[in-house]
């Protein structure tokens, strides 16, 4: 009961704070669910994240995978109470925005928020890249792997989860 | 044409339910676009708004997108259909992965197969961080401003809420001031 109770604490306030599309959350939430509770390690964390970007869907349903490792007792529950903590509060205000929208449509005030709240989102990605790296495998072929990929994020258009999977197949052949 | 004026909570829940669950790696957007305009559940203008709201308010864009979808075809309980079409899907989806992953994640194959995706993320992650960061190149106010963020929360351990009233609203404040000025000018 009190690990479902901090679930939804934990993830309702990420959900409130998902600006950007919920880019910016991944340092607090490692902070969240790896330091402070220890439902799941560091490597159990970037893979989690990594499972979020390969299935389809927002990322951050990987909230659902650490709710899963929180309660083994429990898994499903743990799952389905984490991810309604992720979900449910900005979609809340997604819906009470309705009654505003009519003030802000013509407002210059959309375009100053999103390009003002840029800068600290990706100050955040920087941080979550951070994150990520301290479950990420350390090893002369990992490292390939990150920088293939970055080179192939930049330079073409193949999409995140078939990267992933890609990437995958190097860890099957020399990263066992 | 409004060839659906009135949808049917079933059928919104399930339009989403379908996006959300065949679409990989981003063109959700697109696809949501297409069928919602010839269902005629919401006009152009009134879609490039709701794509607007939903990349500015906190939570997924893709759910966002979604709720502001219903909520214009059917009201709230359109709002609330839309939200559960598009994340039983994905729920359900990584939940098998999960129960995978805890029977088999120590299966060597699948250990070194986990490591690799681990990687491949990593490299993934640096190099949207590299993009967004050259989407801000022209002011070296943003720049800075995405330097600090990282330093506080990477080195110092600030917690996000304080980053993004520091930080953020630091940001809104250098973005309202330009935006002032431009228009006195």
């Amino acid at each position: 009961m009190g690990t479902l109770l901090h679930l939804l604490a934990v993830f309702s306030q990420l959900s409130v704070l998902g600006f950007g599309g919920g880019k910016g959350i991944i340092p607090q939430m490692h902070t969240d669910a790896v330091t402070t509770y220890r439902w799941v390690s560091s490597e159990q964390f970037t893979q989690f994240y990594t499972i979020g970007k390969l299935v389809p869907g927002p990322t951050t349903i990987f909230a659902a995978l650490i709710g899963y490792a929180a309660v083994p007792q429990h898994p499903l529950l743990g799952a389905a109470v984490a991810t309604a903590a992720m979900f449910v509060p900005s979609s809340l205000i997604m819906i009470a925005f309705d009654s505003f929208e009519a003030r802000f449509s013509a407002s210059p005030w959309r375009a100053i928020i999103s390009r003002g709240l840029a800068p600290a989102i990706v100050g955040l990605v920087w941080s979550s890249v951070w994150t990520i790296a301290r479950g990420a495998p350390s090893s002369v072929v990992a490292y390939l792997t990150s920088a293939a990929v970055i080179v192939l994020v930049l330079r073409t258009k193949i999409n995140a989860p078939m990267l992933i999977v890609l990437s995958g197949v190097v860890g099957v052949a020399a990263l066992r | 044409m409004p060839a659906e004026a009135r949808p049917s909570l079933g059928s919104i829940a399930l339009t989403f339910a379908t996006i959300a669950s065949t679409s990989f790696g981003g063109g959700q957007k697109a696809s949501i676009r297409q069928q919602v305009l010839a269902r005629g559940w919401i006009n152009s203008d009134d879609f490039l708004a709701g794509l607007e709201i939903a990349q500015v308010l906190p939570g997924p864009n893709l759910l966002n997108l979604a709720i502001y979808c219903g909520q214009k075809a059917r009201g709230v309980p359109g709002a609330v259909a839309a939200l559960a079409g598009v994340s039983i899907p994905p729920f359900a989806i990584v939940l098998v992965a999960g129960a995978l992953y805890f029977k088999f994640a120590s299966n060597p194959f699948v250990h070194g197969a986990l490591r690799g995706c681990a990687a491949g993320a990593l490299g993934l992650t640096l190099g949207n961080a590299l993009e967004l960061t050259w989407d801000e190149r022209k002011s070296w106010l943003s720049v800075a401003l995405v330097a600090a963020t990282a330093v506080a929360v990477s080195l110092l351990h600030m917690p996000l809420l304080p980053v993004l009233a520091v930080f953020g609203g630091g940001g809104i404040l250098g973005e309202w001031l330009r935006t002032h000025k431009r228009s006195e000018a």
